[in-house]
Formats: C-alpha cells, sequence, structure tokens
C-alpha cells in the first residue's frame, strides 16, 4: 500500500450510501457497488479517457443537476449519483446507436461474441430495433503480422488498445490515424506491426476489432470451455485463460476478472501464444529404449519395471548415494516433491537438486537471510502501489514482462518511482515522473549496490543509530564498504557519484520499495556478493528508514520458487529444513554433472529438465550423460538431453495436468489440467507414483491433492496457502537473526587480451527454457537467433547487419547471425541462450562468471 | 527509358532538422506540431529520415508521430509537385463546377485529389472552403489565387505554370 493516504469521500448513487477514496471515478465506484453503467471505452487499468460517450449519469451536487460522463468524473463529498435516467439513457442509446449503423453484426463469427460490451450495452438500453439506416463499412482484415488480425469494421475506435499499447506495455505501436470519419487505430502508414507481441490489445479490445490469429477458432469464446491455469513459462506466475472445444486447447486468453491471478489479465507474447506446445506432433508419442542409438518404443509398464529394476541392482551395487535425480524448475510442486520423496525415502539418496540450485546455489540462503532479517517482502499483487521500484539488471520486457506492466500501472496511478538500473540500455518507457536510469559497466553489480549501501551510511539517508541498535554487526558492514568509494565506483560502474546519491535519495525517502533482481545477476560470476550487497541495502533501508521494502530472490522459470521451497535440493528438505543426520554421506549432487563423468553416480533420472541447453557449461553436462551408466529423461520433446538417455519418457504439458507450481514472489498458484493428458504420454505425478509402485514401496498419496495435503502437513509455510486465491506464502517458524552479510572485496577481472568481448546471455523476449522453439506462433515472431553488438564494436571488425558473427572462447566457438544495436554497450556480445543451434552455453569453460570472447565476420 | 524518368534517390540534408529540434523549448510531444511545420517549411514536406531523427530527439513511437502527421492533411509525407493546386470544394465553388476542374485535371494530368503527377509539377488538393465564395469556382495555386475560374478554360490557366 502506498504511502500517501487520500481522504475517504461520502456521496449516494441512486439513493444508496457510499464511500471511496477521494478521487476515484464514478464509474469504478458504481461498478464496485453492483450496479451496471453502460460504457465502452473504460478499462480500470487505464486512464480515464471518454471516447465512447456512453456512461452519462446525472449527478446532483451542491443544489446543482448535471450530466457527466462517469469515466471521468470524479465523486465528490455528498454527490448523489442517478444512474439510468431516461435522459442519460436517451444519450448513451445515441452514441451506441450510431455505432450500430457501422459495426457489422457478424456476431456468430466474432471472437468477442458473448463477452462483447457492445452486445451488452445494446442490451441494456434496449436498443434491438434500429432507428437508423445501416451503412456497414467493408475493408479488407489487414493480417499483415504473425499474430494479431485487424478487421477494422468492428473497430468503434474506443482507443482501449492504443491506450493499452502504450500505458500498460509502454510500446506504443499503435495510434489514432486520420481523423473524422476516416478515423482508424494501427501502425504508421498501415506498416506491418512490430511489438512485443504481448496482445493486451486483443484483451482490452471490446468488438473482436483484434483478433489471436494463433488460433483457428473463431466466434463464439462464450462457448468455449474456460479453465484458469497458471503459465508455464517464466517466474511471474500469471493467470491464463485456456480455452478449449471438446477437448482441445484452441487458445490462451487473459482473464481481466478482478482478482483472478496476480497478473490483472495482463499477458506476454510467450503467454499467450506459446500454446502451440501441447497439441504438436513432435511430442514424445511413447515410452522410448535406446537400443544402440536408435530409440525404439516399449510399453509404459516395460519402462518403469526397468528403471525400479535398474534402481535396485544400483544400490545394492554401488550404494543408495549413486542414484541421482535432477528436479525441474517448470514440474509442479506436488511432482517435485514426489520427486525428492521417491530419492529420500524410497531409493535411500539425498542426491537432488535443481539446475537454479545447482548454478546459484546461494539464492536460497538469500532468501532465508531476507526472512532471518524480517524482511518478508509483499504479495506481487501490491507492486502497482509502491513508491519507489528498484528494477535492479533485469531487462523486464523480456524477463518479467507482465512485472512491466504492474510497476507502469504503478507509474500513473501511484505515482511510482521507477529506477532501472542495467548494464545495457534497454527500452522501459513508462508515464513516472522520476526515472533514474543507470546504465553501468557489465559485471560491476555489486560495485553498485555496495555503494549504494556506503551513500545510505555515509550521507546519514538512514537513521544509523536506529540500524546500529538492531543490526549488531553494523560496523562490520561499514568497515566492508570501505573499498566502494565514490572513484573506485565510477572506474568500475561508469556511474558518477551524484547518479548514485540521486538513487540513494529516491531509496531513503520514506516509501514502500520494491526491489526486482534480474537473474543476469546470478550469471555476473558474483551473484552471491551482489545479492548480499542488495540485501544489506533492504535492511539498511528497513531498520533505518521509513515504510517498507520488499525484495525476492531471481527465478527464471514458473516453478523456480516451488522446487525449492520442495527441498529438491541437498542441502535442504522441504521447507528449507537442513538436511540431518539421516544422509550423513558425501554430498555428490552439489556437483551433480562433475560427478557423473567422475563415475560417482551411476544412476541419473532428469525430471523434464535439458541441462545440455539449459545449464551455463555445456561441456560438463554432455560428459556427464555420456557417462553415466543409466540416464532416465522423463520430458514432453525429444531434447538434447535426451537423445543422451537410455530410456525416455513422455509427460504431460501445463494444460493436461493437475498440481501448484509458486512463483518467484512466492504465490502458490493452481495448475488445472484443461484437456485430458494427450496419446500415450502420462503426467510426472503419475510417472513416479508408478515408479514407487514398482519399487515396491507405494506412495500414501493417490493424486494431486493428495500430494498438496501432505505438504501442507510437511512445510508449515504452505499450511494455511489457498492456491485459489493466489496467496503468497509467509515465512513461519524463522528464528530472527537479524545481521548483513558482509563479503570481502575483489576487483574486478580485467578481460583477457586475446578475448576482450564479454558475452551476455539470457532468455529472449519471445523465448523461454527448451519448448517456445516447438511453438510455431512464438517461432513466427522470434524466427532466428540474433547477436547483437555495439555500433562501435561493428565498425571495429567491419561488421554490419546481417553479416554472420564468428564468436570465440577459450573452449569453443559458434556462428550466428548478428545486428547492431546501440543498447548494448561497447565490449558487449549480447546472445540469446534460446536457440539450440546457437549453443552459447558451449562458450564457456568451465569457469565460473562472465565468459570472456572474440568476434569477427564469419567468412 | 529515358534518364531523365528515373528516381533518383536524393540525399537529404539533415542539418536544417536537428536545428530546428535543438531549438526547441524542451524535448516533449508539446512542440511537436510546431517542430513539424517549421521542418516541412524547410523540404516542403517531411522526409522519412527527418522523422526519425524527430521520433529519437522528441522520444515518440513512430505510430503516435504518424498519427499526428496524419490528423493534418496539411503535412505531407511525400515530395509534392512544385505547384500545389488548394482546390476550392465548398459548396458554392462545387455548384458553380470545382467538381468539372477535378475532372479536367484527371484527364490531362492523371491524378486525382492528394496525388502529384509524374512530372512533380502539380499536387492536387481540395479545400472545403477557402472563404472566398463570391469568387467561385477558386484555386489557389502554388502562391497565387485564382477567383472565378471558368472551368472550361482551367487546363489553360494550368498551362501557364511550368516546371
Amino acid at each position: 500500500m502506498s504511502v500517501t493516504v487520500r481522504e475517504t469521500i461520502n456521496f449516494t448513487i441512486d439513493g444508496k450510501p457510499a464511500t471511496a477514496p477521494e478521487g476515484t471515478i464514478i464509474l469504478e465506484v458504481a461498478q464496485k457497488y453492483g450496479f451496471e453503467v453502460t460504457n465502452l471505452c473504460y478499462n480500470k487499468k487505464l486512464k480515464p479517457f471518454a471516447a465512447c460517450r456512453t456512461c452519462m449519469v446525472e449527478v446532483r451536487h451542491n443544489g446543482k443537476k448535471e450530466l457527466v460522463y462517469s469515466c471521468t468524473h470524479p465523486v465528490a463529498e455528498g454527490m448523489e449519483v442517478i444512474i439510468h435516467t431516461e435522459e442519460t439513457d436517451r444519450y448513451n442509446s445515441a452514441n451506441i446507436e450510431m455505432l450500430l449503423v457501422e459495426h457489422p453484426l457478424d456476431c456468430p463469427i466474432c471472437d468477442k461474441s458473448g463477452v462483447c460490451p457492445l452486445q451488452d450495452n445494446t442490451e441494456l438500453l434496449e436498443l434491438q430495433k434500429p432507428r437508423f439506416e445501416i451503412q456497414r463499412r467493408n475493408e479488407p482484415s489487414i493480417k499483415t503480422n504473425p499474430l494479431i488480425e485487424f478487421y477494422l469494421n468492428r473497430c468503434i475506435v474506443c482507443g482501449l488498445c492504443v491506450r493499452a499499447c502504450d500505458e500498460i506495455q509502454g510500446v506504443q505501436a499503435l495510434d489514432f490515424h486520420q481523423r473524422g470519419m476516416k478515423a482508424s487505430i494501427g501502425t504508421a502508414n498501415d506498416e506491418p506491426l512490430d511489438c512485443e507481441f504481448c496482445g493486451q490489445c486483443i484483451t482490452v479490445c471490446p468488438t473482436g476489432a483484434l483478433m489471436d490469429m494463433s488460433s483457428d477458432a473463431r466466434g463464439l469464446a462464450a462457448l468455449f470451455k474456460n479453465t484458469n491455469t497458471t503459465c508455464s513459462y517464466c517466474s511471474w506466475g500469471c493467470t491464463v485463460q485456456l480455452e478449449t472445444k471438446k477437448n482441445k486447447l484452441v487458445r490462451i486468453t487473459a482473464d481481466e476478472t478482478p482478482g483472478v491471478g496476480i497478473n490483472e489479465g495482463n499477458l506476454c507474447a510467450k503467454g499467450r501464444f506459446g500454446h502451440g506446445i501441447v497439441h504438436n506432433d513432435e511430442r514424445i508419442q511413447s515410452p522410448l529404449i535406446n537400443q544402440g542409438g536408435t530409440f525404439q518404443e516399449i510399453g509404459w509398464d516395460e519402462a518403469i519395471e526397468m528403471i525400479a529394476e535398474r534402481a535396485k541392482t544400483t544400490i545394492n551395487r554401488n550404494g543408495a548415494e549413486s542414484l541421482a535425480g535432477l528436479a525441474s524448475e517448470k514440474l509442479t510442486n506436488e511432482e517435485n516433491y514426489l520427486f525428492q520423496k521417491l530419492f529420500r525415502n524410497n531409493y535411500g539418496s539425498n542426491q537432488i537438486n535443481n539446475l537454479q540450485n545447482l548454478q546459484a546455489p546461494y539464492v536460497n540462503d538469500f532468501m532465508l537471510n531476507c526472512f532471518e532479517n524480517g524482511i518478508e517482502s509483499k504479495p506481487v499483487t501490491e507492486l502497482d502501489q509502491a513508491d519507489v521500484v528498484l528494477i535492479f539488471n533485469s531487462d523486464l520486457p523480456s524477463e518479467y514482462p507482465v512485472g512491466g506492466n504492474s510497476i507502469r500501472k504503478g507509474a500513473i496511478f501511484t505515482g511510482t518511482r521507477v529506477i532501472f538500473a542495467n548494464p545495457r540500455n534497454m527500452r522501459f518507457d513508462h508515464e513516472s515522473r522520476i526515472d533514474i536510469r543507470l546504465i553501468y559497466n557489465q559485471d560491476a553489480d555489486f560495485m553498485l549496490a555496495n555503494r549504494l549501501c556506503r551513500i545510505l551510511i555515509d550521507e546519514n539517508l538512514v537513521d544509523t543509530a536506529k540500524v546500529q541498535e538492531q543490526i549488531p554487526n553494523f560496523n562490520d558492514l561499514v568497515a566492508s564498504l570501505a573499498p566502494y568509494t565514490a572513484d573506485a565506483t565510477k572506474k568500475a560502474t561508469g556511474l558518477t557519484n551524484e547518479q548514485l546519491k540521486r538513487t540513494a535519495t529516491q531509496l531513503a525517502e520514506k516509501a514502500d520499495r520494491a526491489l526486482i533482481i534480474g537473474n543476469d545477476v546470478l550469471n555476473t560470476g558474483k551473484g552471491k556478493e551482489t545479492l548480499n550487497a542488495l540485501l544489506n541495502l533492504a535492511i539498511l533501508l528497513n531498520a533505518g528508514g521509513e515504510g517498507s521494502v520488499s525484495i525476492y530472490p531471481p527465478r527464471e522459470h514458473c516453478n523456480s520458487q516451488g522446487v525449492n521451497d520442495m527441498g529438491a535440493t541437498p542441502q535442504y528438505l522441504p521447507g528449507y529444513r537442513p538436511v540431518n543426520d539421516a544422509f550423513e554421506h558425501e554430498n555428490l549432487a552439489d556437483e551433480l554433472f562433475e560427478n557423473c563423468a567422475n563415475g560417482k553416480i551411476k544412476f541419473l533420472h532428469i525430471a523434464g529438465e535439458d541441462p545440455m541447453t539449459s545449464y551455463k557449461s555445456r561441456s560438463i553436462v554432455e560428459q556427464a550423460l555420456d557417462t553415466v551408466p543409466f540416464l532416465v529423461v522423463q520430458d514432453i520433446y525429444m531434447s538434447e538431453t535426451a537423445r543422451k538417455a537410455n530410456l525416455i519418457l513422455p509427460t504431460a504439458t501445463f494444460a493436461e495436468k493437475e498440481g501448484t507450481v509458486t512463483n518467484m514472489t512466492r504465490h502458490v498458484q493452481k495448475v488445472v489440467p484443461a484437456i485430458p493428458v494427450q496419446g500415450k504420454a502420462k503426467s510426472d505425478l503419475e510417472i513416479f507414483h508408478n515408479l514407487a509402485d514398482a519399487l515396491g514401496s507405494p506412495f500414501k498419496s493417490k493424486s494431486s491433492s493428495d500430494v498438496l495435503e501432505e505438504i501442507r502437513q510437511t512445510i508449515p509455510a504452505y499450511k494455511d496457502v489457498d492456491p485459489a486465491r493466489h496467496e503468497q506464502w509467509k515465512p513461519s517458524g524463522v528464528t530472527a537473526k537479524p545481521a548483513f552479510q558482509i563479503c570481502a572485496f575483489e576487483e574486478l577481472k580485467a578481460s583477457k587480451r586475446d578475448f576482450s568481448m564479454k558475452l551476455l546471455t539470457n532468455n529472449h523476449m519471445f523465448h523461454i527454457g527448451s519448448y517456445t522453439h516447438f511453438s510455431k506462433a512464438l517461432t513466427d515472431i522470434g524466427p532466428d537467433c540474433f547477436a547483437e553488438i555495439n555500433p562501435k564494436d561493428a565498425k571495429k571488425s567491419e561488421l554490419v547487419n546481417g553479416d554472420t558473427l564468428l564468436v570465440e572462447s577459450s573452449q569453443a566457438n559458434l556462428k550466428v547471425q548478428m545486428k547492431i544495436n546501440p543498447a548494448v554497450p561497447a565490449g558487449m556480445v549480447y546472445i540469446p541462450k534460446n536457440w539450440p543451434e546457437v549453443p552459447v552455453n558451449a562458450l564457456r569453460n568451465g569457469e565460473d562468471g562472465t565468459v570472456h570472447v572474440k568476434i569477427s565476420k564469419s567468412e | 527509358m529515358a534518364d531523365t524518368d528515373q528516381v533518383v534517390e536524393e540525399e537529404i540534408d539533415l542539418a536544417p532538422t536537428q536545428k530546428i529540434l535543438d531549438a526547441l523549448p524542451e524535448k516533449s510531444r508539446r512542440y511537436l506540431i510546431p517542430a513539424l511545420q517549421k521542418i516541412q517549411g524547410v523540404y516542403r514536406y517531411l522526409p522519412e529520415p527527418a522523422m526519425e531523427l524527430v521520433m529519437m530527439d522528441i522520444g515518440i513511437s513512430k505510430a503516435q508521430l504518424y498519427g499526428v502527421i496524419s490528423f493534418f492533411p496539411k503535412f505531407l509525407i511525400e515530395e509534392p509537385g512544385k505547384y500545389i493546386i488548394n482546390l476550392c470544394y465548398g459548396t458554392a465553388c462545387f455548384v458553380k463546377g470545382a467538381e468539372i476542374i477535378v475532372n479536367k485535371i484527371h484527364e490531362c494530368y492523371k491524378i486525382k485529389p492528394g496525388q502529384t503527377d509524374a512530372s512533380k509539377l502539380f499536387t492536387l488538393q481540395t479545400a472545403s472552403c477557402l472563404g472566398n465564395c463570391g469568387a467561385a469556382p477558386m484555386a489557389i495555386i502554388g502562391e497565387d489565387t485564382h477567383g472565378t475560374i471558368d472551368p472550361e478554360k482551367s487546363l489553360e490557366l494550368l498551362a501557364s505554370y511550368k516546371l
């Protein structure tokens, strides 16, 4: 909740008393109190606009009667609002009747039929008999981009799409063109739409003028079966509405109903258009066994039996600890819980891990340290109420697009101040009055964060006496910050002390602050130091400032948080209980791939992950998978990892399974099946149950809800969380241990002479993980991998747009198309990591931190 | 085809655009329209490279910029002919034969309102009313105002304008 408090206004609607905060518009309150007001161009997420002129109401105030548009007129003390008088109905009707002159009444083939405000309002005002002569427009449909069809004959020029594109998405790809009778929405000079393809315009369009072309289905949205579930891509955890017809997923839409999901009906390209992964011929069709390099279909019973037998013999021969499992950041909590239970209880092995914990094991500790310092962080549903948001090394439009939507909304309605810190000068447009951009040198994240801490203390921006009182090792922190002088920071980050002072001042003011951290921080080689510095910053603000601080660990996939909550790590049992003496064995899972490669692990079970492409270093994974004597991979698609398996099991997509996932801000949310499991695939949950049965020690649970019940019993924080209500789990039973996390200062490593450029790799705007490439819609808008370099580097190496770039590291080299992007700083090569044909992780030579490369033109 | 018919892409000097943008009191949308007017004053239309500079400098998207441009018929995005014919299409001029003039121009120069002829001599535009109904039908050609045009003799009038 914002720290600014608005006065409460008392008034009446149709004689009934009502209250609302000062400045609230009549329409919003009327809807809240259950009154139906005609309107076509109002959306709670957008600024008042008053384009359609159909929401007129009568108000009486100070003895004066007025006819006002309820979507722009704020309530006032003592005001009487009267909805639907004979007079207002006459005005409102006339405007809708005029729209119906042109609007094609092709409702049976319209996507919005049944959920169309124009239909609803026509019915509300009883306008079945048109007074005016019909004059239809007959313009052809515009299909110049792969995903969004413009059928402007249906357009009522309400401007919702234009405003959503601008205010919610910050992209401004659409605007009004021409004027008068010719006025229409569209792109500049009718050029093909080239945007972030979030599809927000389709959601807000009231009439079906904008349509989702990724789906063949047309017409009568109301006839499709809707299932609300949680998106399976990034860790923001948006609620998506799966529309199905005859057990087939036809499209994904957003549900804007208040209280549904944490995303207020906002989605991104991946969430909305990435449904092509569900009905797809390339899915693995049956369990497969590797017979000398070729895969043969086998039956499920045989496959499960084989795994159980192999597990038993391996335990007998080499001990339980030689069995290891890689849980998944994409499976549900229930599935991951059962997977670790299978290893710990059934096999007796603690060798279980997940990719995030393998690559950045300090992230969970960071979260626990936050709790111990009393920083619980607010639910992300309150992000739009924050007063200051620090976006730390996250390219929001690609990484957490919908997070960007909430921040933009905050900038408009709450006056959220935005601080954007990133090595790349990425686009993040919003309407905030305060917008501090800190474009700093790659890998200098920890310098920046530590310098901010030091400024807070040096300039007395926080109450240091209060901090000292609350946090025992305050003096150690002060001592550790000594190297972060203005000069050293300027040298390392390229930022002036004035910029940082301004930032620190904004953060220190009495405010509700949110710190959003990007996953890139984890790849700088100083992820732990950076997270700790940000934690110290949060502690300083929390203990020595007024207001609140919310900070969340960076997470990549839909259940990167949950997989750790469920204890799929060698360090923690479910609920972050430390692993006790029951497993007094060597911890092999911390170096999972190394221990496969050196022969200590004899049996590896990978559930729904593709480490060959997802793990930071490809060579060690390749060695591991080639060496380990028995490899089971269960996945939806034939990944590069699966190709190396002895046995492959086909699994279900998110649209076919039940369970819960936990997003990066710890909201536990439901995954609800919309269609039955396709073909011969099985859900991962069923596979684990079958395996336990085959091992002769079946689980007590039978279904996903049984497992959730067991999780609730095991993990106190999950006990009272209702996934149906998108609630955030709160830490329980944490002993307060306030302490700054002190890290020793270490200067940034200079680039090596031969490899003078630094590589940055992360998820592309239209791709994440290894599944999106099977979605036609997403490959249509993001077909090719492009490396991006600064114009200066391009000039130096005589490269132009479209050239093929040869990128060499001490380990490997690869070829990739390139384009010049001034947002990328000189000295950096940016390559998205999502194209199997451009294996960026092959460039790493086993060292941590940023990979150093050199570039040249490929002949 | 003769060499003269080939379209020669001329390099556009962007210095005047930059000068206009630099002189703005504030780089914001509120100064967009005056800036566009000044730029059109230099080039006679709004060339695309200049518009890219405007987008970057003022910080608006292409859709937004061309949304503003297309709202005002006065703003041209293509290079107009040497003379812009502003033909009055108001009630009085229409009754007195403005339509006949349009048809004659179309026959001779193959252009309709909004278009420019191949030799880039004329761009035809129509106006809702030029405010001189007493002299209907009337037109402004380049800088010259012509009243009481005889529709039948309109082509002779145009013939006096040369490239």
